[in-house]
């Protein structure tokens, strides 16, 4: 069904950004107040057109009145609807809780800051709402440019991190570029329903070498093993009102991206290139999900090690995605959204106790330990979520992994998920043994967040809770309708 | 029956102990005990309301919420969840007092956290009991894991961090056994239900094997099965009312209860008979008992000793349930609950030892039975009860565990089983002696008139509960009507998994 609803997710954020960036100059704090509008009416929109979605089937929009080919279509059916609903709530929450942050470490930039974030969302929202390969790329450009600027906006070291994320980063959208360009050859179109139908007659050799090309740029940006190299540095010293918008959602769009390009492009197509594709993303995904928990184990640094662990929930996408089954499908999807609740909580956390108590390493958090009650409340929903104790939201996650895997009778896989989730319990309790269990090395030295912190934290875990409890319902309300239709 | 008040009481007794959790750490910095003693209370009523039910042979259940697309939050009260939940409970109200008056004798720090983290294990515990399946079922365990943690690092010393990492590494580690084994068995007989005999006849071969190789795995963690015990002594670090309560109740007996419901309600006799995993489990129980009681004899910390002999009696437990027969299970039944007595009350002497004197070593406790007769006199009862001595409730369960594996025609079990109580008695029975009778040297002259001169007995709220979980073990051995409705419990269990077959 056409409709102009689609369009606004994209345009809204955008518009803000350039109103926002030109008022700011003038205003002071205008540019804070557009961004929490514009958020707040994205999620709104996005709320809106999922139940929309849901009601009625895809919603489509031709931009400009082209259809494709010659126009870009953009298409929110109930997998981007989902992802985008996912996106903007917990964009909100989150850009609404690190006001303080942002303040605290951006005091004459936020200016600067605000419109960045809101361009970052409108890219983000374009990459989950675009229906066209080569759109898919202007957004993720889009999205990266704002995300390069501000990582590069933090403090020590910041830099030279961002310069490092713009060079993988350019690197995974270059070869995701040129995978567009081989599948153009192939098929003479750029519309993804369309290389969809026509995969099967193309040349085999130029789509194998697009998918492996287009694969390899969605997961750098995803940050999948062995691709993830920028991650731990970017949101480690990214200033952490821009890590607590970053961590949770740019990695979790990039993964439904590689979600839409496998199953809603390539997997139409010849059986030896999706099942090769598949295979691929799959291993990657195990060896992500145990090297990143490991890594994060080992990190000392308290940013550090929640990007390895992003890298390993990460993982557990990919390994359900490589899995292809609607059992590990419905978990890839759920996990998505689980990690963007979960770390979003735990960065938002994580700049809290930088900025109050000048907490970096892991062990200082033992500063918090009876001052922030709250914030560590959520830490531990947030860090039992992430092991996959029942019943957190994260538990069904790695349930319907673990289940798409033995369905499968793929061990390694299994085993990868044990080791990962027992890594897990590692760096979980690494958190949570200072946080509550050791003597702080200093006196106190400050109290709790604000009250947008604390409410932003707690509506995060909450979250978290009533996605566990209600399980059932978002698998059979929101997820399953999502599926692509081709698996079983 | 579903729905009623029966099924509100299952919530009430699941449900109460959590919330006392929830209110002990938002209020009060005073008087933080009162809010356990009142949810001791309220669970332990509601699951002694749900026996007459219970007893007359109907299950109670209460569907609390869907969590996967065929498989539900279910809460089920059957016998054997029973006996689990009402020992945990009425245990709960002897053990609130008792920690009560351990942390003010040795001036316990954070007692917020601390009885907190004991009301929401005793939940998980009875959560744990009530599971009416698998997936239930793993949610409290986990939770029963994580609720204990907080006791058993709780007094931050190095030595507690690394038991507690232990504890984690082994407890989820299991739990990840188990959490395979259950979603492979819901794929292969789309369910997940305890039922009396099991699930799993559909499935055969090595899927069987494996299947049942990761489920005891899983569950042989908190049973402390060797060698998978290792976490247990080293939790001893915990102070004194969470070794009594959690590590010789709620936690292991959670362990074995679990073994009991893997064993009797997934695989069933039926499957069990067709390969020699039982067999396997049972020499693993065997071995465990042979060599936790030589490691015990050789503790000088009387906490560790009883550690190791409550992974002695824990194999027992197991050994019972892997013999597959109908007595061996009532055996089992009955000495989860009778080992559960007498090793509470053996703790509890234990910490009103150490709260008084500050003693903790059995080297150290020459003469002490003169200074503190009524500590010692419960010690003296628990250690017999835990040998087995005609007339004290031990007596009863190693009779049906012995009766268990004659049936089953395993003689190297009923040997190991007899030969342990005499290894029972070699690592308890010195201790009373030399307690009692620490010989003429000690007790002539002037040292022994200053000994019996200092007669300081623990403090009341220490006394007490050691008394009547002292009683506890004598009355379920020697009087009719209490073993005989312990009886009546466990035997009606084994006629369910056995089907009719006494």
């Amino acid at each position: 069904m056409q409709s102009n609803l689609p369009i606004l997710l994209f345009l809204v954020p955008f518009l803000a950004s350039m109103v926002g960036a030109i008022v700011g100059w003038y205003v002071r704090h205008a540019a804070r107040r557009i961004a929490l509008v514009a958020m707040a009416a994205t999620a709104g929109i996005s709320i809106l057109a999922l139940f929309r979605v849901l009601e009625i089937g895809s919603l489509h929009t031709h931009m400009a009145g082209w259809p494709p080919p010659i126009g870009i279509e953009v298409l929110l059916d109930p997998l981007s609807a989902f992802i985008a609903a996912t996106i903007a709530v917990v964009g909100l929450i989150v850009v609404a809780g690190a006001v303080e942050h942002s303040g605290a470490e951006l005091p004459r930039r936020k200016v600067v800051y605000y419109p960045s974030i809101l361009l970052l969302m409108s890219g983000l929202m374009g990459i989950t709402i675009t229906g066209d390969l080569f759109n898919l790329f202007v957004q993720i450009e889009v999205a990266s440019l704002a995300a390069y600027g501000l990582v590069a906006a933090g403090g020590r070291g910041a830099p030279r991190a961002a310069l490092n994320y713009l060079i993988i980063g350019s690197l995974g959208a270059s070869l995701y570029l040129m995978g567009v360009g081989f599948i153009y050859a192939a098929t003479g179109t750029l519309n993804m329903a369309q290389v969809a139908t026509l995969l099967a007659e193309a040349d085999q050799r130029l789509v194998l070498v697009g998918g492996l090309l287009m694969v390899g740029g969605l997961a750098t940006k995803m940050g999948l093993f062995p691709f993830h190299v920028w991650m731990p540095a970017a949101y480690s010293r990214a200033p952490t009102a821009a890590a607590a918008f970053m961590a949770p959602l740019v990695t979790k769009v990039s993964a439904y991206a590689l979600i839409r390009v496998l199953f809603w492009v390539f997997a139409g197509g010849a059986l030896l290139v999706d099942d090769l594709l598949l295979e691929v993303v799959a291993w990657a995904g195990a060896a992500a999900v145990v090297l990143g928990s490991v890594l994060a184990f080992m990190q000392t640094d308290l940013r550090r090690l929640l990007a390895y662990s992003s890298v390993g929930q990460m993982g557990v996408v990919a390994l359900g995605a490589g899995l292809a089954n609607a059992t590990a499908m419905t978990g890839a999807i759920m996990h998505i959204a689980n990690d963007a609740l979960m770390k979003g909580a735990l960065f938002l956390a994580a700049g809290m106790a930088l900025i109050r108590f000048g907490v970096r390493n892991v062990d200082e958090l033992a500063r918090l330990r009876g001052q922030a009650p709250w914030t560590m409340a959520v830490v531990v929903v947030a860090g039992l979520s992430l092991i996959g104790i029942p019943p957190l939201s994260g538990f069904f996650g790695k349930w319907y992994v673990l289940s798409g895997a033995i369905e499968e009778a793929r061990w390694a896989f299994v085993v990868a998920l044990a080791v990962g989730s027992l890594a897990a319990v590692g760096y979980v309790f690494r958190i949570l043994e200072p946080l509550f269990f050791r003597p702080p090395d200093t006196g106190p030295l400050a109290r709790e967040g604000n009250w947008a912190l604390v409410v932003a934290c707690v509506l995060l875990a909450t979250l978290m809770i009533v996605l566990g409890v209600g399980n059932e319902r978002l698998v059979t309300v929101f997820i399953m309708p999502a599926l692509p239709g081709l698996v079983p | 029956m579903t729905g009623g008040l029966p099924a509100i009481l299952v919530a009430v007794a699941v449900a109460t102990p959590f919330l006392a959790g929830i209110l002990i750490l938002v209020t009060g910095t005073r008087g933080t005990e009162v809010w356990g003693h009142i949810a001791a209370a309220i669970t332990a009523a509601a699951a002694l309301l749900l026996a007459p039910t219970v007893m007359a042979g109907e299950t109670v259940e209460l569907l609390v919420v869907p969590l996967v697309p065929g498989l539900d939050l279910l809460l089920r009260v059957d016998g054997l969840g029973l006996v689990f939940g009402l020992l945990a409970s009425l245990l709960w109200i002897v053990t609130g007092v008792y920690s009560g008056g351990y942390a003010a004798a040795t001036a316990l720090a954070n007692r917020r956290r601390y009885f907190a983290a004991f009301a929401a294990s005793i939940g998980a515990a009875m959560g744990v009991a009530f599971a009416g399946n698998l997936l239930t079922f793993f949610l409290f365990y986990e939770a029963l894991t994580l609720a204990t943690y907080p006791l058993v690092v709780h007094t931050e010393s190095d030595e507690a961090f690394n038991a507690g990492r232990r504890y984690l590494l082994f407890s989820l580690g299991g739990g990840l056994a188990l959490l395979t084994a259950m979603i492979w068995a819901w794929q292969l007989t789309g369910t997940l239900d305890f039922v009396p005999g099991g699930f799993l006849d559909q499935v055969a071969g090595t899927t069987l094997v494996v299947l049942f190789v990761l489920f005891v795995s899983g569950v042989a963690v908190k049973s402390a099965v060797m060698p998978l015990h290792a976490w247990l002594p080293a939790a001893m670090v915990a102070p004194t009312p969470v070794s009594a309560l959690l590590h010789a109740v709620a936690v292991v007996k959670a362990g074995v209860f679990a073994m009991m419901r893997v064993l009797g309600f997934v695989f069933g006799p039926v499957s069990l008979a067709e390969f020699a995993g039982p067999e396997v489990l049972a020499a693993l129980a065997a071995i465990t008992i042979v060599i936790g009681s030589l490691i015990a004899v050789r503790q000088d910390n009387l906490k560790r000793r009883l550690a190791y002999s409550t992974v002695v009696h824990l194999s027992y437990i197991v050994l019972g349930a892997a013999l597959v027969a109908p007595f061996g299970t009532v055996g089992s039944t009955l000495h989860m609950v009778n080992h559960g007595l007498a090793k509470i009350t053996l703790f509890f002497c234990a910490g009103a030892i150490y709260a008084t004197t500050k003693r903790q070593n059995v080297s150290e406790l020459t003469g002490l039975g003169h200074r503190m007769p009524w500590t010692f006199t419960a010690f003296t009862i628990g250690s017999l009860g835990l040998i087995g001595v005609p007339g004290m409730s031990g007596f009863i369960s190693k009779f049906f565990l012995a009766r268990g594996a004659i049936q089953a025609g395993d003689m190297v079990a009923l040997t190991v089983m007899l030969g342990a109580s005499l290894l029972t008695a070699t690592y308890l029975l010195p201790i009373v002696r030399v307690a009692f009778f620490p010989g003429t040297k000690a007790l002539g002259g002037r040292g022994g008139r200053r000994l019996r001169a200092r007669r300081r007995e623990a403090r009341p709220a220490l006394l007490v509960p050691l008394l009547i979980t002292a009683l506890l073990v004598v009355v379920f051995g020697l009087v009719p009507p209490a073993f005989g409705v312990q009886y009546e419990l466990a035997a009606d269990i084994a006629v369910r998994i056995f089907g009719g077959g006494q």
